[in-house]
Formats: structure tokens, sequence, C-alpha cells
């Protein structure tokens, strides 16, 4: 049997904010210790503080959890500079967390080993991966590379750590440690039941235009002409915005897929996206309304609730884009209200703005880097 | 102090903390806002003018396949007057080589009839004249001039229904006549194009069964029907039977045209109406005879035209005429 609790407060103050969530949680699992947590906060808290209370609150807890643009729960909906704690208990579940430090220097094995190490704590098979990684020193793609590497086919699912639009620096949470560049990695094996669902909200608009010259995942030239200038006719000069991706049409194909910007060099015109475009594809500059935004946020979570495999999930998990708080501005908790009305019950659950969310394609399978999308993960005993 | 208030203290603090947290915060935001107000505003505008150039650019689009289609049109046109000559010049070539037979045998006759008065002649100037010489002589005048004459009254009625089938295929003119007669005409006309020791033709139906319509039109239509038979339906030595049955049911005259030769398969079955499809290309078929037939069956003629056919059977068209059109 799968136990879930949850705390979430809006105090700025970092002692009294972990106080509060931590008599939440208490509160909900009388006397049964915690397995296991994941922990969403606010860049401008006093992360070590937190996580000592945490810990010393409830000892040998496998804790994951990173910085946010945003956090959402089933106790205060959407909010910023707020904290949020979910803790998780079961006899038949096993959680494991683990980390991966200095991910940048070689992304794919420092990721792959974090897994493995936990998967060696292992005994019961595994069920799923959360992980709140590094999005700022280095290529997300890579270190989900690594991921998959040591979990196959097994999903993977989680978002990159954020700054609240600041992008100087994110932090990572394991255990009682506070790091950058890492990669936290969070396995439950056993028996649990989940599905999942993901969806965008962002429409291409504007002229379509060939990618004539790209290497992975830097684009130089758009239609003949320095990749940049595509940006600059349409964002009057200003450098490329991530709240408008590319919507890339690979060759001969209908179906898109969004990549934002995540840097651009002046010199070469150049745009470097958050995954790699295949050669000669199609690409449009996207744009999303709030409408559009919330929509696909319930119709993310329609889709997860109607997968869900067994009678009725424990909890929810969201990781949603930081773009799209950005595009709903003071209507964000509208995103919230949406999942909520759309689920057939009132469900414990949190979740956080992310720099990038993680989850498997809904037709291959294949985990993904998404951009801009909203991804709800049901769980719940077997 | 009494732990109550300071329960309350304690609370209006956190509330005084969130407070100030939040509009630190909404400032930020605000001005975070408008930035991507600005830079939303623009690139709607931006995606307008997009929108303005691609509209432009259809408008051209669409004017040119406007005109590419005008001149494809016209080209057809000239395609279908090219067809119209050349049935026309079938049926000179018809005319000649029917007429080539009875004026020829005149030409012998008056010859034959012209040696036999010369020597005639020289008998009477010797002196020697026999009353059986004259006698035979004027048997054989007799005899060649009734000829003549058969052969040359042959060749009018002859050049009369050319005359009819030319004047009815040049110009489209409504008039009364005889449906199985005038096949019989066009029939006659075509004569040359086929070998009569392959080919048969028949024309069954009622002499009475009468229209008003236009010849020209319907000796097109015919014209296709049976030059198709023999281009398409028989290979080299195969002996073929066109055969026509004119029939009438209430207002509607019925014609029905079949050959035994080889059929149309019926994956193209479908096809043989529309404009340009041939199978004949490489042997010059420009795929517009059935075409034409159609048009002018369903518009000029305002009748229906039908085909049924077997691989190996032969083919069945169908053409319902009402008795007089308007
Ligand atoms: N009696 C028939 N027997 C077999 N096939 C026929 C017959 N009549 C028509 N077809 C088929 O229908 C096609 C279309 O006929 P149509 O008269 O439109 O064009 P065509 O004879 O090929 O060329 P065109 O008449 O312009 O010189 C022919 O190419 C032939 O394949
Ligand atoms: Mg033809």
């Amino acid at each position: 049997m799968l136990k879930v609790a949850i705390g979430h407060s809006s105090d700025p103050d970092s002692l009294e904010a972990v106080k509060e969530v931590i008599q939440q949680c208490q509160s909900t699992l009388a006397d049964q210790t915690p397995q296991a947590g994941l922990l969403f906060a606010a860049i401008d808290f006093d992360h070590h503080l937190i996580l000592q209370q945490i810990n010393e609150a409830f000892p040998k807890i496998e804790l994951i959890g990173g910085t946010t643009d945003g956090e959402i729960s089933s106790v205060l909906e959407f909010q910023q500079d707020s904290l949020t704690l979910m803790l998780f208990c079961a006899d038949d579940i096993e959680f494991r967390a683990s980390i991966g430090r200095n991910v940048s220097q070689n992304p794919e094995a420092i990721a792959r080993q974090a897994v493995e190490t936990a998967k060696h704590r292992l005994t019961l098979p595994i069920q799923l991966c959360i992980t709140v990684p590094e999005s700022l020193t280095t290529s997300t793609v890579s270190i989900l590379q690594g991921l998959k590497a040591a979990l196959g086919t097994i999903p993977i699912f989680g978002g990159a750590a954020a700054d609240q639009w600041q992008y100087k620096r994110t932090y990572q949470f394991f255990n009682t440690e506070v790091l950058s560049d890492a990669v936290p990695v969070l396995l439950v094996a056993g028996k649990l039941f989940f599905s999942y669902g993901v969806a965008g909200g962002w429409r291409p608009i504007g002229k379509r235009s060939l990618i004539t010259k790209v290497n992975k995942n830097i684009i130089y030239e758009i239609d003949g002409k320095p990749a940049l200038d595509f940006y600059h006719y349409y964002l009057n000069n200003s450098a490329p915005d991530a709240v408008y991706p590319l919507a890339v049409f690979p060759p001969g194909q209908e179906q898109f897929f969004l990549r934002g910007s995540v840097g651009h060099d002046l010199e070469r015109g150049s745009i470097t996206v958050s995954g790699d475009i295949p050669e000669h594809s199609v690409v449009q500059i996207t744009d999303a309304s709030i409408d559009d935004v919330v929509m696909a946020s319930q119709t993310a979570s329609t889709e997860a609730w109607a997968k869900y495999p067994g009678q009725a999930p424990d909890a929810a998990i969201f990781f949603s884009c930081a773009w799209r708080r950005h595009i709903l501005g003071t209507r964000a908790n509208e995103e919230y209200q949406a999942i909520a009305h759309s689920s057939k019950q009132v469900i414990t659950g949190c979740g956080f703005y992310t720099y990038g969310e993680i989850a498997p394609l809904s037709d291959t399978g294949q985990t993904f880097f998404h951009n801009t999308t909203f991804v709800t993960l049901l769980i719940g005993s077997q | 102090m009494s732990p109550k208030f300071e329960l309350e203290i304690k609370q209006l603090n956190k509330e005084i903390r969130i407070l100030k947290k939040k509009l630190e915060r909404s400032e930020v935001d605000r001005a975070r806002l408008e930035a991507t107000n600005r830079s939303k505003e623009f690139l709607l505008k931006r995606v307008i003018c997009d929108l303005q150039e691609y509209q432009s650019i259809l408008e051209k689009k669409s004017s040119d396949l406007e005109q590419a289609f005008n001149e494809l049109t016209k080209m057809k046109d000239k395609l279908v007057e090219t067809e119209k000559m050349a049935a026309l010049g079938s049926l000179v070539a018809g005319v000649a080589h029917e007429i080539s037979t009875p004026v020829g045998t005149s030409v012998t006759l008056a010859s034959t009839l012209m040696d036999e008065t010369r020597s005639l002649m020289m008998t009477v100037k010797t002196g020697q004249l026999k009353r059986s010489t004259l006698n035979n002589y004027l048997d054989i005048a007799k005899e060649s001039t009734n000829l003549i004459l058969n052969n040359l009254n042959r060749a009018g009625e002859l050049v009369q229904s050319f005359k009819q089938v030319a004047v009815d295929q040049s110009s489209l003119e409504q008039r009364t006549f005889s449906v199985k007669h005038y096949l019989e005409e066009v029939a006659i006309s075509l004569s040359p194009q086929f070998r009569k020791d392959l080919h048969t033709v028949t024309i069954e139906g009622n002499d009475a069964i009468a229209i008003h319509s236009y010849p020209g039109a319907l000796a097109q239509v015919v014209t296709n029907l049976m030059t198709n038979s023999l281009i398409h339906g028989y290979s080299q030595q195969a002996k073929g039977h066109l055969r026509f049955d004119v029939t009438k049911y209430n207002d509607q005259i019925v014609i029905q045209y079949r050959d035994d030769g080889c059929g149309i398969p019926t994956q193209i079955l479908e096809k043989i109406f529309e404009p340009f499809f041939t199978t004949a290309r490489e042997k010059g078929g420009s795929g517009l005879g059935l075409h034409i037939t159609y048009n002018l069956v369903t518009q000029k003629l305002q009748g229906r035209i039908a085909v049924q056919s077997e691989v190996g059977k032969g083919t069945l068209f169908t053409i319902e005429l009402p008795t007089s059109v308007t």
C-alpha cells in the first residue's frame, strides 16, 4: 500500500516554511516513517537549512528535488516563492535516490553512473525513474541519453531545475546536499501502477522556412541566411526568446515537435536549441495563448487519467514548463484549476515549473526532452 | 503577553512576510509581462505581414493557373477542331474511292463505244457497210450507253449522299431524317477505311424511325465509334462484324452499336470517355475521340451514351436520343 503525504508553505522565511511543511506531512502520516520524498523549492530559500530540517524530522529519507520557477500542489495550488514536499511510504514499493555530480564534465557517463548506483540498492523490478537535473551548465539531452542508457525502456519523468527566469544558477537536492551541475535521480520499484499524459498548446504561426545548415542542436542557417536573422525578424531584433520555440517539422512530416532556444552566437549568427534537429527540417515560429495552454494541460491530465491501469491513483506529480507560466502571467493558477477539474476526484499532488520536461512520447514510448509541455504523472499501489 | 496574542502576532508576521515577498515578485513579474507583451505584439505584426505576402503570392499563383487553364482549354478546342478536319478528310478520301469505280467503268465503256463508232465510220467510208455490221454496232451502243448511264447515275447518287454527310459534318444544321438510312450513308462513306473482305457492317431497324436532330453530330459520333472498333478492336487478320440496331421506345430512339472485337478491360472502361485517355498514343491516338463523342451525344444531341464491354467478346455502346432536339 502506497501512502503519500504533502506539505506546501508560502512563508518566505525558510525555517518557518519548512516547519510548516513538515508539520502538514506528519499530520497525514501519523506515525508512519516515509521512505522517500520530492522537494520543490523557490530559488530564494535557504536550501541547506530546509534539507537539514527535513532530515532531522525523517532520518534516512531518500530525497531528491530542485529549485523551480513556481510550485503547485493540491494544498496551496499555484504559488511562487514557496516550498512543497511530497513524501512516500510503502512496504511493497522501493525508492532509491542517487546523485551524479559535476555532470557537465561528462553528462552521459555521469548520469548513467547515477542510475547504476541506485539500481544496485534495489531488490524489486524497476518501474520508473524521476529526475530533476541541471539545465544551465550542460545539455539536458545528453543527460537524458545517459539515463536512458542505464534504464533501457524504463520510462523517465521529471523536469529540469529552474531559477525563476534569471538563468544564472539552479540547484539540485540530494538528501541533505544542495548542489549545482548535478543530476539527482529517484528510482521507484515494486508494486506500483502509473500512467502519464503530455501536451503542449503551442501552435506554429508565420512563414514556413527551411533549415539549410544545422549540426545536432546548433542551427547555423535558415533559408540560406544566418539563423539569428529568423528570430530577429520576428522579435524586433531582440535575442531568441524561449517563449517562442521553433516548431520543427522533420522532412516529409506533418507532425512537429518544439525546440526552444537555449543560447546564441551573435558573431556566427547561430542559435543553440534544446535538442537535436534533423537536417532539411521545416521550421516555423510558434505562439501560444492562455486558452491554448490551459486546454493542453487539461488534455494531458485527462489522458493520464484515462490510461491509469488501476482502480484510482494515490498521487499526481506535475512538471510544467516555465514558459507556460510566463504566458499565463497572473492567471497561472488556472492551469492547476484546469487539471483539478479534469480529474475524477481531488488527488494529492505536487509539481513545479521547469526549464524542460522529461516524459516518454505517447506514440513511441521513447523518453524525450520536451519544451513548453505539461506532464501529468499518476502513481498508485498495485 | 498571553499565549493567544503571541500566536496571533506570529500569524500576522507570517502574513506580512508573504505579502512583502509577493509584492517584490509582482514588480518583477509585471516588468517581464510588459516585455512579453511588446514582443508578442511585434511578432503578431510580423506574422500579419507574412500572411499578406503569402496572399499576394497565392493571388499571383492562382492567376497563373487560370491562364494556364485557359491556354489548355484553347489547345483542347484546337485539337477537337483538328479531329473534325481529319474526319472530313477521310470522308473526302471515301468519296474519291467510291466514285472512282462507276466513273472508271463509264470511262472504259465510253472508250469501247468510241472505238466501235470509229471502225463503223471507216466501213461506211469504204461503202462496204453490211446490215449485220450495223445491227451489231447498234447492239453494243445500246448496251454500253445503258451501262454508262447506270454507272453515272450511281456516281451521281454517291455524290449526293456524300454531299449530304459532308454538309452535315461541317455545318451543324438540324433536320428530320431516317436514322437507319443515315447510318447507312455514313457507313458507306467510311467503307474505304476497312477491307470489305475482312469486316462486315450490318444496320438493323425500321426505316421509318425518324429523328429531328443534328445529322452532322450523329455522323461524327458514328464515325468515331466505327474507327475505334477498327483501330482498337481487331488484330491484323481478324474478321469483324460491326452492327447497328435502331429501335424506338416511347420518345427515345435507341441506337445500339456493337463490335465483336477484343473488348475493353474493366479497369480502363470507366476512363475511356475522359479527354486524352488513350491506349494507342504511339499509333497517333489523341484520346479525344470518345470525349468528343460523349460531348456530342450529351450536349448537341441531348441524349445519353453508355458502354458495356467484355474482354474477348466485344464492346457495346448504347446511345439514347430524343426524337426531337429542342
Ligand atoms: N471498340 C473498342 N474496342 C476496344 N477498345 C476501345 C474501343 N473503343 C475505344 N477503345 C479504347 O478507348 C480508348 C479511348 O478511345 P478514344 O477514341 O477516346 O481515343 P483513341 O481512339 O485512342 O484516340 P483518338 O480517337 O483521339 O485518335 C482507346 O485508346 C481504346 O483503348
Ligand atoms: Mg478514337
